[in-house]
């Protein structure tokens, strides 16, 4: 798992690559929420590489998502692959987060 | 590609990456969708996790067993581990799928991944091993 992090006007982008599961979350986490910690409240997460999530890394985005929430900013996740959507369909995650089909029409939507 | 695989795997989140990366070529290697693919490795991961993090008390090396093998069109696959016994098909604890983005929590959510991408699963308790095992049909 890698991340890439992009800057789109105020939104913070980060874009995970790979596999985030119970051992790479971590990482994934600790990216996240050092960016949250340093005072981002526009953030956009692009898995338009990501090829597999765990439960462990959705407990990160949810975290996200509260705190993001708390500090009255915007919090959102694109490009989602197929194959990951379902997981954000039976887990509930769909219903409660901002789910936007491309960065592009996201950042619209966040700007 | 063989017509099974077998692990051996130590009760420490650090043999994740093999299980994923061998449970992948498995599944590809024997013409699983990529879909298949990542439900069979996203239930494993959630079932090895869960043991390695909460099946033992001892705070001592364990082993966990993986097998994964063909029949009838589908794969199955099996964890077997000698910690304390654990039914999580029955007693992991129900995910709240409705509770909004503040009172949303994650447990449970593996377990329910399992039963819902897989088509069928078995929890049995057996010479002191839980054993878990589920299928899923190729395609």
């Amino acid at each position: 798992m890698d991340v890439v992090e992009t800057q789109a006007g105020d939104v913070t982008v980060l874009a995970p690559g790979g596999r985030i599961d119970s051992v790479t979350c971590k990482a994934f986490e600790e990216q996240v929420m050092a960016r949250i910690n340093g005072g981002t409240t526009r953030l956009l997460v692009d898995f338009g590489n990501l090829d597999y999530i765990s439960s462990a890394g959705l407990r990160v985005l949810l975290m996200a998502a509260k705190r993001l929430k708390a500090a009255k900013g915007r919090f959102a996740i694109c490009a989602m692959k197929d194959h990951i959507r379902e997981v954000f369909e039976v887990s509930g995650f769909a219903g409660i987060l901002d789910i936007q089909p491309d960065r592009d029409t996201a950042l619209a939507a966040m700007g | 590609m063989a017509e099974s695989l077998d692990l051996v795997l130590k009760n420490d989140l650090g043999e994740l990456d093999r299980l994923l990366s061998l449970a992948e070529e498995f599944c590809e290697g024997h013409g699983a969708s990529p879909k298949v693919t990542y439900q069979v490795g996203l239930v494993l991961d959630e079932l090895f996790t869960n043991i390695v993090s909460y099946g033992f008390d001892d705070g001592r090396d364990h082993d966990i067993r993986v097998r994964l093998w063909l029949g009838d069109g589908s794969l199955h696959a099996e964890l077997a581990d000698d910690g304390r016994p654990f039914d999580p098909l029955s007693e992991a604890a129900e995910p709240d799928l409705a509770a909004e983005v503040d009172d949303r929590a994650i447990g449970g959510l593996g377990v329910h991944f399992v039963k819902t991408f897989m088509d069928g699963t078995r929890y049995e308790y057996v010479d002191g091993q839980n054993r878990l095992r589920f299928w899923k049909a190729l395609g």
